[in-house]
């Protein structure tokens, strides 16, 4: 051990209690500031889960777009597969899928009402960007085959709208499917829907799904589908939301909104317009989404999704491409950013009071210890010497504040997840507690305390190692 | 002709006082050789320990050389002066100055540490010199559980280390009591008899001072006596 070190280790245990007073206040500060950063970052990634099933990391779609229309289906590009296929090449890594959704509600059968309401989203069961990690959260029942029906050649059930509102209380049919023989199509559905309504929904139940399938001026659908699995993303908000069906079949709601199709007849309800059979066009979708290949450093995910963002742009100027983040921005407002600066804020006011401590400890202690800096000056220390005396003792607060504070972090983090602690969520669900720790906020959990140690202690350090010997000397004569 | 370690060639120190600039030395010249045993006394704020402070490079003089075994220090800064000092001088406090949290042995082997020698043989070196200063057996005493003499013994063994060519006490018996002073004051005499140490000490008490083989008179900040004793 170095002389220099060996006599900051002696300052340390010789002031124990004041040094283990500011060491407390620091970690307890780290740890806080770790804690709410980690539980503010999983409740944003709650939140960035369900907002990504709607937009990956970006999404392109029709400029006359808004934020609040992505979440329903209000857009349609009609030449979606064109602008997936270019992001694709000239964008390498990244990759895409044309997504399409429909509103929805649920019942069972025709007299029971309607409960609660989903999104249906289309999903290709191959190549979409979402299919591993649906895969992956299946809890009960499986995911698509191929040898599941689609829509192909289905003739629609029965179209049904209902008020209250603005729209006529009108039903369009007898209630009764006119092709009694289609099987069900599948339908992949959130745990949390099935925990809130379990009598409803659960493997193997068939509902009717009265579907808002194109908002602009269309009508409704009624489908027949089989719940064939559940998933749990661990964010229920999802799960009380989203379904996933195959993409053919929703493009094939769709289109019973479209007025040009070929005129049919509803045996005691009359002529009716739409297709049978449906043509479907696979380059059409609601939009277009877009998963980017992750940064080589996710420290900051708000710029990365802005890089992302102008790249898609440069390369499809006529869309508008919305990120995750806008989506994020758009759903919480500025919270994320009020709550994390004011964290920021509080744990730089706090650090900032520590630091002046330091400093007001390691002065008093060059006080007293006057006597003792000069004698080590007469025995043939250097400047640098007493300086790195101090500093070291700058560098040990430091690391084991920082490191408290992780460990406490860690500890409260542990026993949180430990007593599974859940509180109420949107939807009737519960949501546990729990914490996503990000590596930037860790290392500067511990980087920080030790710059600000350094900091402070580099004041009263440089003043004692610019003692001339004898000043030092006749001053520690005085003190004693 | 006996080696020369130490010379001052009219050596000037002045301070800033709060009305005037004192002068704390006065065009003061001034020889030490090897083996000398040199008592400093005068009243208080003649110089004394300025003089002790520029001849053991903890002060600059204002004016004037210090050559340290033939090397002028007026021409050298910073860390070699710290070096110079480390290496050549031991100094001996009033106040022992000894870091209360280290254990005796750290505490004499600091110097050596501190100019880089290995700790081996400091510690080995230390033990020899706590058996000379005849305080072995608290060698792993913390420094603030010795007595005053005890600490001054540490204090001298502490000055030795480095096997400096000469030791600067300044008042070394100033916080002792008379039966200490005795003992300390006749340790560093043997030291000097026989080992050859130089030491150069500082003391207003008379019958300290009586020890010096050669002493030397100070009197508002010059030397008004240099004598040497038979």
């Amino acid at each position: 051990m170095s002389v220099s070190r060996m006599l900051a280790w002696n300052e340390i245990k010789e002031h124990k209690i004041v040094y283990g007073a500011i060491i407390i206040v620091i970690a307890l500060t780290m740890a806080s500031f770790l804690l709410e950063n980690a539980y503010i970052n999983y409740m944003m990634q709650v939140v960035n889960d369900t907002v990504k099933n709607i937009t990956a990391d970006a999404v392109v779609t029709n400029t006359d777009c808004n934020v609040r229309d992505l979440y329903g289906t209000e857009t349609t590009i009609h030449d979606a597969g064109k602008i997936a296929q270019l992001i694709e090449e000239k964008l390498p890594g990244y990759k895409t899928s044309i997504r399409v959704t429909a509103q929805a509600t649920y019942g069972v059968g025709i007299k029971d009402v309607a409960a609660d309401a989903c999104t249906l989203q289309g999903i290709d069961i191959h190549n979409d960007i979402c299919v591993e990690k649906i895969k992956k959260s299946l809890v009960a029942g499986r995911f698509f085959s191929d040898e599941d029906p689609i829509l192909r050649g289905h003739t629609p059930l029965y179209i049904r709208i209902e008020g209250p509102g603005y729209l006529p209380d009108i039903v369009y049919g007898s209630g009764q499917r006119l092709l009694h023989k289609d099987p069900p199509y599948p339908v992949i559905v959130g745990a949390a829907a099935a925990k809130i309504h379990p009598s409803i929904i659960s493997v193997g139940k068939e509902l009717d799904l009265y579907v808002s399938a194109s908002a602009r001026g269309t009508n409704y659908a009624c489908v027949r589908v089989k719940i064939i699995g559940l998933y749990e993303s661990g964010t229920p908000t999802v799960d009380a939301m989203i379904w996933f069906i195959p993409d053919d079949s929703l493009r094939e709601i769709k289109c019973y909104g479209d007025v040009e199709g070929r005129s049919w007849i509803i045996p005691g309800i009359g002529g009716f317009q739409g297709f049978n059979p449906i043509k479907v066009n696979k380059s059409i979708g609601d939009v277009v989404l877009v998963k980017a290949p992750p940064p080589p450093i996710s420290l900051n995910p708000v710029g990365h999704s802005e890089s992302v963002r102008e790249k898609i742009e440069k390369i499809v100027p006529d869309y508008r491409v919305f990120t995750w983040h806008d989506l994020l921005v758009y759903g919480t407002g500025s919270m994320q950013d009020v709550v994390t600066y004011l964290l920021w804020g509080s744990m730089g006011v706090t650090l900032v009071l520590c630091g002046f401590a330091i400093k007001y400890v390691m002065d008093s202690i060059i006080i007293r210890k006057m006597r003792e800096i000069g004698s080590l000056k007469a025995f043939g220390a250097r400047d640098r010497m007493i300086f790195e005396i101090f500093m070291y003792q700058g560098i040990f607060i430091g690391l084991v504040s920082g490191f408290a504070g992780i460990f406490l972090a860690i500890l409260v983090m542990e026993v949180v997840n430990w007593l599974g602690i859940r509180m109420n969520f949107i939807a009737g669900t519960q949501l546990k507690i729990g914490f996503v720790v990000n590596w930037f906020t860790v290392v500067i959990t511990l980087v920080l305390p030790v710059v600000l140690s350094l900091i402070s202690a580099s004041i009263p350090a440089k003043r004692a190692a610019m003692l001339p010997p004898v000043e030092a000397l006749r001053k520690g004569e005085i003190n004693l | 002709m006996k080696n020369c370690l130490i010379e001052l060639q009219h050596v000037t120190k002045r301070y800033k006082g709060y009305e005037s600039e004192v002068v704390a030395l006065d065009d003061i010249s001034l020889r030490i050789f090897a083996g000398e045993f040199v008592a400093i006394t005068g009243p208080s704020g003649s110089g004394k320990s300025t003089l002790l402070h520029c001849m053991g490079l903890l002060d600059r003089p204002t004016e004037g050389k210090i050559i340290i075994e033939g090397k002028d220090t007026s021409k050298i800064t910073g860390k070699d002066i710290a070096l110079l000092r480390g290496k050549k001088i031991g100094f001996v406090f009033q106040s022992y100055n000894l870091i209360p949290r280290l254990t005796v042995m750290e505490n004499v082997i600091l110097p050596g540490l501190i100019i880089g020698k290995r700790r081996e043989y400091l510690e080995k070196r230390a033990r020899k010199l706590l058996k000379e200063v005849g305080i072995l057996h608290r060698i792993n005493h913390r420094g603030a559980h010795l007595s005053g003499g005890e600490q001054q013994r540490v204090a001298i063994a502490r000055a030795l280390i480095n096997e400096p060519i000469i030791i600067l006490a300044d008042e070394p018996t100033g916080a002792l009591d008379s039966e200490s002073s005795r003992e300390i004051m006749d340790l560093l005499l043997e030291m000097n008899r026989n080992k050859g140490v130089t030491v150069v000490f500082v003391s207003h008490d008379p019958v300290v001072a009586r020890y010096g083989r050669r002493r030397l008179e100070m009197k508002d900040g010059a030397i008004v006596e240099d004598r040497k004793i038979k």
